[in-house]
C-alpha cells in the first residue's frame, strides 16, 4: 500500500479530486446518471483489463458476466423478496462461478480459440436470458427491481456509492499489478514458457484473472440492475462486449489507469454521438458501432500500446530530455567557472 | 421419419453455408495465419450489395456478379492496407484488429441500409417441391449446388493448379516460398480475395431463403468458425464435412428441443468440442496452439 501511494500518489490524488467534485461541477441529474453509468462500465473495463493486459488473454463476452450479475440480483430481489444487499453479494458470486467453470474449461486455450469460445459464451448467455422466460421475463424483461437503500438512493448518493466501488476496484487492481501475482501475470504475458519454467502455474493465474474479471463485471451488473430498476436482455450482447473491449484497447491494455481513461473516452464519445444524432436527422443505425470498430482498427494499426502508456512514455521522454539539458547546463556552468 | 428427413434436409442447406464460411476462414488462415473474424461480414455484404443493386434496377445476374466483385475487392484491400500493415502484431492484436474491422463493416452497413431485413427473389420459383414427403424449397437446391461448385472449384484451384501450389507453398514455409520467387504478401491478398468471393456467393444464395440484414454476419461467422475447428483448423475437407454435421445437428436441435435455442446449440457444440478435442475430428493440419 505504501508503495502504491508513492508510485500512484499524484494520479490517485487527481482522480479522487475529479471524481468527488464532478457531481457539483455538473449539478444536472442527467450528467449524474451518465457519471453513474460510466462508473459501472469502468468496473467491468478494469476487470477486462486484468484479463487482457495482465494475463494476455482476450474475452469477447464480458457483457455476459455483466448480464448474469444483473439478472442474478434482479431475480433474487423481485422473485424471492431478498434484500438488494444479498442480491448484490450473489451477483458477485454467481458470475464468478460461471467464469470459473468457463475459465477452467478454456484456460488451456489461447488466441482465436479463446476469442471464439468467449464470443459463443456471450451468445449462449443472451439466448439463455431470452429463452428462460418464467424466471427472467424473456425479451420483455423485468420491472420494479428495488433500489439499493444507500442514503435514500438519490442520484447523488448512488453516484458516490458506485464511484466508491470503482475506487476500491481500482486500488485492488493497481495493488495486484505490483504484487507477486502482478509480476507473475506480466511474466505470463511476456513468455508463457519462461513463466512456467520459473514455477508459475500459468493455468491457475489465468483462471484467477478470469474469475476476478467475472466477479467485477457481476458486481457492476447487480448495481446496474438496482440502479435502473428495469432490465431487458438487449444490453448484454455482443455490442456491449465490443464496447468494453474498445475501452480497454483505447486506454492501453497493460494499464489499469488506461481502462479507466478508456471508459471515460468512450463515455464522452457515446454522449457526443447521442447529441449528434439529435442534430443530424438522417443518422440511422449503430453509429457508435462504426466508431468502436474504427477505434479498434486505428489503435492496433497506429498506437498498439494505447493512450495511457503512450502519453506516459512521451512524458518520460520529455523529462529525460529536460534532465539531460539541465545536466549539460551544469557542465557548461562548471566549465565557465 | 418424414419429420426427421425434413430436419436433415434443412440442416444440409445451412450446413452448406457454414461450409463455405469455414473454408473461407481456412483459406486465409493457411496462407497468412490470421483468423479473419470479419469473415461473416463478407456474406452479409454479398447479400446486401446485391439487394441494393437490384434496388437500383440492375438485372439480377449482373447485380450478383458486381456484388461478388465488390466484396472480393474489399477482401483484397483489407489485406493490403490493414492486415499487411500490422504484420508483426501480436496474436491478441490481430484478433482485436479483425474484430474491429468486422464491427466497422457492420456499423457502416447499418448506417447505409438501416436495420431492416431485406429479401431477394429466389433464383427460380418460390414453389417448394416434395420429395418422399419432405418439402424442399427450390432455392435450397440452388444453395447446395452453389456450395458444391464453390467447394469443388476451390479444391481444384488448391490441388490441381500452379497457383494453388504457390498458395500451399506459402502456408507450408513462407521463407522457402519467397526463395522460389513466390510473394507471400501477394498470395495472402489472393487468399483474402478468394474468401471474399466465396463468402459473397454464399451470402447471395441464402438471401432468398432467409432474410438478409446488417447483422447476419456475426452468427454465420461464429458458426463457420465452429465448423472450421470441428473439422480441424487448416483442413478444408474436414471443415466442410464438419459444417454439414453442424448444420444437421443444429436443425435437429431446433426441431426436437426448441427453435429459440437453435443458435445456442451450435455454440454449445463449439465449446464442448474445444474442451474435448481442440484439434478437431479430423485433426489439425497447420498445427498451432489456439490457431496461432
Amino acid at each position: 500500500m505504501k508503495q502504491l501511494t508513492k508510485k500512484w500518489g499524484k494520479s490517485l490524488g487527481i482522480y479522487l479530486a475529479l471524481m468527488i467534485i464532478f457531481p457539483f461541477v455538473m449539478p444536472d441529474e442527467y450528467y449524474r446518471s451518465v457519471g453513474i453509468i460510466i462508473g459501472l462500465q469502468a468496473i467491468v473495463a478494469i476487470g477486462l483489463c486484468l484479463v487482457m493486459g495482465l494475463a494476455g488473454q482476450i474475452s469477447l463476452g464480458q457483457a455476459s458476466f455483466w448480464g448474469i450479475g444483473a439478472y442474478t440480483s434482479a431475480v433474487l430481489t423481485t422473485k424471492f423478496g431478498l434484500t438488494p444487499l444479498v442480491g448484490l453479494v450473489a451477483s458477485a458470486i454467481v458470475p464468478a462461478v460461471f467464469a470459473f467453470i468457463l475459465g477452467r474449461a478454456i484456460a488451456g486455450l489461447q488466441g482465436y480459440y479463446l476469442a471464439m469460445a468467449t464470443l459463443a459464451f456471450g451468445y449462449i448467455v443472451q439466448i439463455g436470458i431470452q429463452e428462460w422466460e418464467p424466471v427472467t421475463g424473456g425479451a420483455s424483461g423485468m420491472i420494479s427491481i428495488p433500489q439499493v437503500p444507500f442514503f435514500g438512493g438519490s442520484e447523488l448518493s448512488m453516484y458516490y456509492l458506485i464511484w466508491g466501488i470503482v475506487t476500491c476496484v481500482l486500488l485492488f487492481s493497481l495493488n495486484l499489478m505490483h504484487s507477486r501475482i502482478g509480476r507473475a501475470f506480466r511474466a505470463i504475458h511476456k513468455s508463457e514458457v519462461a513463466a512456467t519454467s520459473m514455477g508459475i502455474d500459468v493455468r491457475k493465474f489465468k483462471l484467477n484473472a478470469f474469475v476476478v474479471s467475472g466477479m467485477f463485471a457481476g458486481i457492476s451488473g447487480g448495481l446496474y440492475a438496482h440502479y435502473m430498476g428495469i432490465l431487458d436482455p438487449q444490453p448484454f450482447g455482443m455490442h456491449e462486449s465490443i464496447k468494453f473491449l474498445t475501452m480497454v484497447v483505447i486506454g492501453g491494455m497493460t494499464s489499469i489507469w488506461g481502462a479507466l481513461i478508456g471508459t471515460l473516452v468512450i463515455g464522452f464519445i457515446s454522449e457526443g454521438l447521442v447529441m449528434l444524432s439529435e442534430v443530424v436527422p438522417g443518422l440511422q443505425g449503430d453509429v457508435d458501432t462504426i466508431v468502436f470498430g474504427g477505434i479498434l482498427v486505428l489503435i492496433v494499426m497506429f498506437m498498439p500500446e494505447g493512450l495511457v502508456p503512450r502519453i506516459r512514455s512521451l512524458y518520460e521522454k520529455a523529462q529525460a530530455k529536460k534532465a539531460a539539458a539541465n545536466a549539460e547546463q551544469r557542465v557548461e556552468r562548471k566549465a565557465a567557472i | 421419419m418424414t419429420e426427421l428427413l425434413q430436419y436433415v434436409a434443412n440442416g444440409l442447406v445451412s450446413g452448406g453455408i457454414y461450409a463455405i464460411v469455414a473454408v473461407g476462414f481456412i483459406t486465409i488462415y493457411n496462407v497468412s495465419k490470421v483468423i479473419n473474424l470479419a469473415q461473416g461480414e463478407f456474406l452479409m455484404l454479398g447479400g446486401m450489395v446485391t439487394v441494393a443493386m437490384i434496388g437500383m434496377n440492375v438485372p439480377y445476374a449482373l447485380a450478383a456478379f458486381l456484388a461478388i466483385l465488390i466484396v472480393t475487392l474489399i477482401g483484397v484491400l483489407m489485406q493490403k492496407y490493414v492486415i499487411a500493415y500490422v504484420k508483426k502484431a501480436s496474436p491478441i492484436s490481430l484478433i482485436i484488429l479483425t474484430i474491429g474491422i468486422s464491427t466497422l463493416i457492420r456499423g457502416l452497413a447499418s448506417l447505409i441500409w438501416g436495420k431492416d431485413a431485406y429479401s431477394l427473389d429466389p433464383i427460380t420459383s418460390n414453389q417448394p417441391f416434395s420429395l418422399g414427403g419432405v418439402n424442399i424449397a427450390q432455392q435450397s437446391v440452388w444453395i447446395l449446388a452453389a456450395v458444391l461448385i464453390v467447394l469443388f472449384l476451390l479444391w481444384y484451384l488448391m490441388d490441381k493448379t500452379m497457383l494453388g501450389k504457390k498458395i500451399n507453398a506459402c502456408s507450408v514455409n513462407p521463407m522457402a516460398a519467397r526463395l522460389m520467387g513466390i510473394s507471400p504478401a501477394k498470395m495472402s491478398m489472393l487468399a483474402f480475395g478468394i474468401s471474399g468471393a466465396t463468402g459473397a456467393i454464399a451470402g447471395i444464395v441464402i438471401a432468398p431463403l432467409s432474410v438478409t440484414s446488417y447483422d447476419i454476419g456475426v452468427l454465420l461467422g461464429i458458426k463457420g468458425f465452429s465448423a472450421a475447428i470441428l473439422g480441424g483448423l487448416g483442413n478444408p475437407l474436414g471443415a466442410a464435412v464438419a459444417a454439414f454435421i453442424l448444420g444437421i445437428v443444429e436443425s435437429l436441435g431446433a426441431g426436437y428441443i426448441s427453435s429459440g435455442m437453435k443458435d445456442a446449440i451450435a455454440f454449445l457444440v463449439l465449446i464442448v468440442m474445444l474442451l474435448v478435442k481442440p484439434s478437431g475430428i479430423f485433426g489439425e493440419r497447420s498445427v498451432g496452439k489456439g490457431g496461432l
